[in-house]
């Protein structure tokens, strides 16, 4: 199995297969499978994206979705306005970044758990301040976009349209994540997670590094929220509850934190599995499926607390 | 009226305070939240609810009933943190200090979905085993309810004061605390004080769901989630792992909650921003939480 | 233990619980089956459930009928998701879906790819069905709406309040839902429009449970309001109920809702507190109505430990309605129900159901109730 991972052709052949996918699912009876394809893409795309504020620097964030959030809705403004669909996603991840990098300058010198409540609680903020402001947002009736099909010659499917999309973005993220993972930015944050003090000492200029970690996370997920809010055309608040922040930290750590593989996979199992469930359990068994889902948490969780793809790092740290 | 908003928060105050004791002394020993605390309190209120159901002779009525039914689900619910720590956190504890977390945070789903599946999906009534009254206190109402919260918080915070700070096993309890390892190097089993403090600490949160459920009349499945998360958040406010820090942090978030719907015009819709607000100014002055320890950090 | 040995019980198991196909006609349920919402969503299952269960006995149709449930958790991304999961099975006729406005918006947009009939139980937002004349609306006309959009419901209580309560200052609630508060700005605007005043605005979160300190606040308003509109669910209204009596606040001082609290588990949650309160429904209370009787007896029949909730009934009806418009179309053609839902005029629990062009229901009967806590019902009022 490890083989297959490091093997340097399996990301090219897992690339072109995912891209074939959507083409040949209709002739399977799986159209469906490629809507939850998108899905997972979403949440691939986010989960690199915590993975350099939790996997590599280390920093507890409970609030990510927010910024999925911020992503969606400003895209969805943007595009209201008449601004044109590809650089309302430009936008997003702008003015995502934007407040990123304010939150990250007010909050990053707090430690561990208390950056945990801290991110929960602008998590909720976010959230019930777009609820709130009807003027802007809309409030709880949300927004409707116009729809923006710029592969139209590839298939008139949305779905698939936006899976290529999410799978061009996914595939930039982990360029960009395998890049940086082996550059000194990749080493400072690895450093900063294992011992801060020690990094410090070391003269990585800690706070910068910090705030480039948590700073680069927001590009993704507001990518990741202007693409769902485009596809779904339409965004309410409803879409980013508390509970999608902790789905993502659950991917980073299940995943393998620091693990580009790990991430894809852990996005892949856990995003994955309920709508799986959905498609295949029989009417008795729908109401089980979150319950199955816990048990899976817990169950991978103990007989595979490294994760399920760790970094080779982080199996060495855990398993000695 | 601002007579019967304090009298308002003192209660919303009592409730989240208790919560987060649980919190609190759970990361004091283990640096760990318990994700699943919020369960273990909804598990409390259902568990009084089942008491008074079954033998509704004993504790549907009276005050007896009521304290029997207290204790028993306070045990009940202390006992199935302890069940749970044994199970998915012990194996985790020494191999990272994420991976319990997700485990919690699987156990919370489960006892949630398992209570919407195997108990009920809607709304039950709470019992009353006394009969409730209101009496005019300075132009505010008090109902004896609000009284009975207040007191049944204060004995408790005061009997777990008493536990922790003049008996044995609450020297070895704060001992594990400050430092585990070298606790167990003077003699005391570590494994056995974690398990009292989940004990203790859930028998807290079962305590803060049986009031909960009192104080709300009815309870339903997911009833631990928003108390659980706000009650963390007191908890962090006062200074994670700090007893005396959650009981402050508790009954600062509930007059939080209570000013900003009372007297903030639209405020009601605000109040948790303002509350989150609020925790981030202070954790900004005070980093870690107001009355949290700086802790040195060994290089 | 092993892992791989764990994880080969748990295939085992899953495999167990799938489900196997057969051919039948499916009638989707799309409704939130689990999470928060989960309980309402169970009720809209089961009515369903009946109202096939029914159609089956009366050998109306050569194949057998079915509902079939898919769970959007109230999330508006597994709304999609179920969305996309029913269009792609053929054997789906119609939607009964979805309960959250929110949830029915976007879902709607895919139905309307495939093309295949929605027709909401319980989405009050007016963008559901409005939508349709988007000029990007990707396909034929195919959402329906058998519950009135909020408008009506929210004048005819404003009318109830100022006319026959008489009152002239309210405070306004809602839970910050497209339902609660899109009732709540109609009922604003409707009693501004006859001259009385909304002395406060305030909105409350589905899920919480503490409102002392928003009602000790009204309670002390100097603008003295005569009473509360509340938007929003029984839950919600419930304890809202309980608190304000606890406080001092009763009649006069009145409260007002909708059909999203006007439900039995009301007095679950309530209690005594609940004697009192007004309550609007759209249409005929369920027990006045003698075709409306046969259904809650049945549902009782069938489902003795499951108690009614607030929109059962119009789910009801939703598949009814489907069930009609199927036998008119001579089968399980999808676009030829669509087509025959336009023309329904149907004669159910509900009174006389015909959609506007929108899809809308024109039924614009609003009841308005009071709620008796000793008998556990509510008496219309007049």
């Amino acid at each position: 199995m490890k083989k297959l991972i490091n093997n340097r052709w399996t990301p090219w052949i897992a690339l072109a297969a995912a891209a074939i996918f959507p083409f040949i699912a209709g002739a399977i009876d799986a159209n469906y499978l490629v809507r939850v394809g998108g899905v997972i893409g979403l949440f691939m795309l986010l989960g690199l994206g915590l993975n350099f504020t939790l996997g590599y620097a280390g920093l507890f964030d409970l609030g990510f979705i927010a910024f999925y959030a911020i992503g969606a809705y400003t895209t969805a403004i943007a595009m209201r306005a008449g601004v044109p669909a590809p650089f309302a996603l430009v936008l997003a991840v702008l003015v995502t970044v934007g407040f990123r990098a304010l939150l990250g300058l007010t909050i990053l010198r707090l430690r561990g758990d208390y950056l945990a409540v801290v991110t929960m609680g602008f998590g909720e903020i976010a959230r019930l301040t777009i609820n709130n402001l009807d003027a802007l947002t809309n409030g709880p009736k949300g927004l409707q976009i116009a729809p923006w099909r710029p592969l139209n010659f590839l298939s008139t499917d949305p779905n698939i349209q936006y899976y290529l999309m999410i799978l061009a973005a996914v595939a930039l993220g982990v360029v960009a994540s395998a890049r940086l993972e082996d550059s000194r930015v990749g080493r400072a944050w690895i450093a900063i997670r294992e011992d801060e003090i020690a990094a410090r000492l070391s003269g990585i200029p800690v706070r910068h590094y910090k705030l480039l970690a948590f700073t680069l996370s927001a590009a993704f997920a507001g990518l990741a929220g202007g693409l769902f809010a485009q596809w779904e055309q339409f965004v309410t608040p409803e879409s980013f509850v508390f509970w999608e922040s902790i789905l993502v930290v659950s991917i980073v750590v299940l995943g393998g934190m620091g693990s580009i593989a790990g991430v894809l996979v852990g996005a892949l199992v856990l995003v994955g599995f309920p709508p799986l469930m959905q498609w295949k359990l029989s009417a008795d068994w729908i109401n089980y499926r979150y319950l199955f889902f816990g048990l899976i948490l817990v169950l991978v969780t103990l007989f595979r607390p490294q994760g399920i793809l760790p970094s080779s790092r982080r199996e060495a740290e855990l398993t000695s | 009226m601002l007579v019967q908003q304090l009298i308002n928060g003192l209660t919303l105050g009592a409730i989240y305070s208790l919560i987060a004791l649980g919190y609190t002394l759970v990361y004091g020993i283990l640096t760990m939240i318990n994700f699943a605390h919020s369960e273990v309190l909804m598990l409390g209120a259902f568990m009084a609810l089942g008491l008074a159901a079954l033998l509704p002779a004993v504790f549907g009525t009276g005050l007896v009933g009521l304290a029997g039914m207290f204790i028993l689900s306070m045990a009940g619910a202390g006992l199935i943190n302890v069940i749970i720590e044994r199970l998915a956190y012990r194996p985790l504890r020494h191999i990272s200090r994420l991976a319990p977390l997700i485990s919690a945070i699987g156990v919370s789903i489960i006892l949630q979905n398992g209570v919407f599946i195997w108990v009920s999906t809607q709304s039950l009534p709470f019992p009353e085993p006394v009969v409730i009254g209101q009496i005019e206190v300075f132009g505010a109402t008090i109902s004896s309810l609000q009284v009975i919260i207040l007191l049944a918080s204060l004995i408790l915070m005061g009997l777990l004061h008493f536990f922790v700070e003049h008996t044995k096993l609450g020297k070895a309890m704060r001992a594990c605390s400050d430092d585990i390892q070298t606790a167990g190097l003077m003699g005391i089993n570590s494994d056995y004080i974690i398990a009292l403090t989940f004990f203790v600490g859930g028998a807290l949160g079962g305590a803060a769901g049986v009031l909960y459920g009192m104080n709300y009349g009815s309870i339903k499945y997911n009833l631990g989630f928003l108390p659980g998360a706000k009650a963390f958040t007191a908890a962090v406010l006062g200074g994670i792992g700090n007893i005396r820090g959650a009981v402050l942090g508790g009954f600062i978030l509930g007059f939080l909650e209570v000013l900003a719907s009372g007297y903030i015009p639209n405020g009601a819709q605000w109040r948790d921003v303002i509350a989150f607000t609020v925790l981030i100014i202070v954790l900004l002055v005070r980093p870690s939480g107001l009355l949290g320890e700086k802790i040195a950090e060994k290089v | 233990m092993s892992f791989r040995l764990v994880a080969a019980a748990a295939l085992m198991v899953f495999a167990a619980a799938c489900g196997p196909k057969e051919t039948v006609v499916k009638i989707a349920v799309a409704v939130p089956l689990t999470g928060d919402m989960g309980t309402e969503g169970q009720g809209l299952r089961r009515a369903v459930e009946l109202a096939v269960e029914e159609a089956n006995a009366s050998k109306r149709f050569p194949f057998k009928i079915v509902a079939a449930p898919y769970d959007d958790r109230a999330d508006p991304k597994e709304a999609v998701n179920v969305a996309n999961l029913i269009t792609s099975d053929p054997r789906v006729v119609a939607v009964v879906g979805h309960y959250n406005s929110g949830c029915a918006t976007p879902a709607a947009k895919v139905y309307a790819r495939a093309p295949v009939a929605m027709v909401s139980p319980a989405a009050t937002n007016p963008e559901v069905t409005a939508q349709q004349n988007s000029k990007d609306w990707s396909g034929p006309r195919m959402v329906f709406r058998v519950v009135p959009t909020d408008d009506v419901q929210g004048s005819y209580a404003a009318m109830f309040a100022g006319k026959k309560l008489g009152k002239k200052r309210m405070a306004l609630l809602h839970d910050k839902s497209p339902y609660g508060q899109g009732l709540a700005e109609e009922f604003k605007k409707g009693f501004v429009a006859q001259g009385g005043k909304i002395v406060s605005e305030d909105g409350i979160s589905v899920g919480d449970k503490d409102f002392k300190a928003l009602l000790t606040k009204i309670k002390n308003d100097s603008s003295k309001p005569e009473g509360i509109y509340f938007g929003g669910l029984y839950t919600e209204a419930g304890l809202l109920l309980k608190q304000m009596r606890e406080l001092g606040l009763k009649d006069p001082f009145a409260f007002i809702s909708g059909d999203g609290a006007m439900t039995f588990g009301l007095f679950d949650v309530a209690g005594d507190a609940a004697d009192g309160a007004y309550l609007s429904i759209v249409g005929v209370p369920a027990d006045e109505l003698p075709s409306a009787k046969k259904f809650v007896e049945d549902y009782k029949a069938k489902f003795p430990n499951d108690e009614r909730k607030p929109f059962d009934h119009f789910g009801y009806e939703a598949a009814n309605i489907i069930l009609a418009a199927m036998e008119r179309a001579g089968g399980p053609d999808r676009t030829k129900v669509i087509e025959e839902l336009k023309k329904t005029k149907h004669d159910g629990v509900l009174g006389t159901t015909v959609f506007d062009d929108k899809g809308d229901t024109t039924s614009k009967i609003v009841t308005m109730t009071r709620a008796v806590a000793k008998k556990r019902a509510f008496d219309s009022v007049r």
